[in-house]
């Protein structure tokens, strides 16, 4: 599982030497609706997942710690 | 093990050196113009019938109350401070019933009652979480370099929390490609709470005739009331508890994320965790198949016992959950988003995760933004989860006292739920609405409905508004 974890980690990089979009060119990445990250008011909702589930993390959240939930 | 962080630390360093072909010379914009405040709060409810207080069953009522706010002070071109503090102040049934008999059985003597079915009054009916963290960041001049830390702190009755950490970001390829690692330590401190029937034993030094115990029926499995100097008396399985109070999580966290066209991009997440210490929650009870059982109550309500209709007798504990001294967690997400056109927008996410407790599971969430109009965004959310069972849970009376860890907490159980949720930002870039100084930017409201098919239900309703001091 390590193994073809990091190769699929590689291969992705690999589309790091993909055509850059130029900044000005950005206009519909730069959506608030398009960001990489979850809104600030939804980590109330990121919290209870991970009180309530086993599975945390992943998120760019918590991962664990700061209380005694799993 | 060494495999886990030796290939993901020569990815990074190999593309943080062999990519940043950047030459643009461009403007210095500040990293953070203004201070920015959010205030953000929401409101939790939860239902169910598999309260881990109670062994596995009782109510799982709770509610919490979340207030929080955010504030981004800009210390100067390149450097932001972000203070976080919250406090959640929670009710919960389950909780409550770490006491059922209302704070001690004695002073009622032979009419005491108690239920997993019902909330008792004792202290442990409520408490208040409270959280904060203040993190600085400083961005290189060409803003292709990001680092920060982090310290924070955080408390409850039973906890106590204190956690550092630190991230470096790297963009280049003209900002289309991110690639950042992050690592966060919590040093963490059980004060630990135990089932009162627990607690008290050991008070009354392991003797069922005094303390607690004293004027009180116990019951056997018939309903008859057990001699207290004879052969068949109740006792906890393991008299002994929490030795080592700390309970600490070391994790790394590794992102990469990559624009694929103009409308297009996406982002993977990798995340090694270790928490080592008392993983256990000391308040949370056990009861063993191969262990006789006890009450105290009423006798006519035990063959009622795991029904919402039995609301006096209460089954003394065989034990707490014990679970291994450490666990190992390995979560892998991903995001996709397409700008589908100036209406819609698509969001997906995926995560699998596994751990070293015998845990896998499977998170997808969408999200479809729809523009209504220049300044309204409806937002109608799905998350669909799935996980296996823990290799040491079982349900109520389904443990062994020969087992070496045991737990029926259902969080810890295999199943599967269902979120629906639906959400509506207003946005102001203009910020026309004033508070003196600080024009209101935008506003979030949410809510989300909750399902387990383990029968746990819950809605939550957040909200946030987003504040910018003026110029």
């Amino acid at each position: 599982m390590i193994k073809k974890l990091s190769i699929f980690i590689l291969l992705i990089s690999s589309l790091a030497s993909c055509v850059a979009v130029k900044q000005y060119e950005k206009v519909n990445l730069n959506d608030p609706d398009m960001q990489l990250s979850t809104k600030k008011s939804n980590r109330f909702e990121t919290n209870f997942q991970s009180y309530r589930e086993s599975a945390a993390g992943a998120n760019g959240g918590k991962t664990g710690g700061g209380c005694g939930c799993n | 093990m060494k495999k886990l962080f030796i290939i993901p630390f020569l990815f990074v360093t190999i593309l943080g050196y062999s990519q940043n072909t950047d030459t643009t010379q461009i403007y210095k914009k500040r990293v953070l113009e203004n201070i920015e405040i959010d205030f953000l709060t929401s409101y939790y409810a939860q239902d169910g019938d598999n309260a881990a207080v109670t062994g596995g069953i009782g109510t799982e009522k709770l509610t919490d109350f979340t207030p929080t706010i955010v504030v981004s002070i800009p210390l100067s071109d390149d450097n932001v401070l972000v203070i976080d503090a919250g406090i959640s102040a929670y009710s919960s049934a389950s909780s409550s019933n770490l006491d059922p008999f209302d704070a001690g059985a004695s002073s009622q003597g032979e009419g005491t009652t108690g239920s997993p079915w019902v909330q008792s009054s004792g202290s442990s009916t409520k408490d208040n979480w409270v959280n904060g963290n203040v993190n600085y960041s400083h961005s290189a001049d060409d803003r292709n370099t990001i680092w920060s830390a982090n310290i924070n702190f955080a408390t409850e009755y039973d906890y106590t929390s204190f956690g550092f950490g630190g991230s470096f970001t790297k963009l280049f390829n003209q900002k289309n490609t991110e690639i950042s690692i992050k690592g966060n330590v919590f040093y963490d401190t059980w004060k630990p709470e135990y089932p009162t029937e627990i607690d008290s034993y050991l008070e009354a030094g392991q003797n069922i005739n005094s303390g607690f115990f004293r004027g009180v029926d116990i019951l056997n499995q018939n309903g008859s009331v057990i001699d207290k100097n004879g052969s068949d008396i109740w006792s906890p399985f393991n008299t002994t508890l929490i030795e080592n109070k700390a309970r600490n999580t070391y994790s790394l966290s590794l992102s990469f994320s990559q624009i694929i066209n103009k409308n297009a991009q996406f982002s993977l997440f990798f995340d090694l965790v270790q928490q080592e210490g008392w993983l256990s929650n000391p308040m949370q009870r056990v009861y063993f198949s191969d262990k006789n059982n006890y009450y105290i109550g009423n006798a006519a309500s035990i063959p009622n016992y795991t029904s919402p209709e039995n609301t006096d007798v209460f089954q003394l504990a065989d034990d707490i959950e014990r679970l291994p001294s450490t666990r190992f967690k390995i979560p892998i997400g991903m995001r996709f988003n397409y700008f589908i056109n100036e209406t819609f927008v698509l969001r997906t996410y995926y995560r699998f995760y596994s751990d070293s407790w015998g845990v896998s599971s499977h998170t997808a969430n969408l999200e479809l933004p729809i523009k209504i109009s220049g300044k309204f965004t409806l937002y109608p959310t799905y998350r669909y989860y799935t996980q296996t069972a823990a290799d040491y849970f079982a349900p109520y009376e389904q443990l062994l006292s020969s087992q070496e860890f045991y737990s029926s907490d259902y969080d810890l159980s295999a199943f599967n739920s269902s979120q629906y949720g639906l959400g509506v930002t207003y946005t102001d870039i203009f910020t026309d609405f004033h508070l003196s100084i600080f024009g209101l930017k935008s506003i979030d409201f949410k809510y989300s409905y909750y399902k387990r098919n383990s029968g746990l239900n819950a809605g939550i309703v957040s909200l946030g508004f987003k504040f910018v001091m003026d110029k």
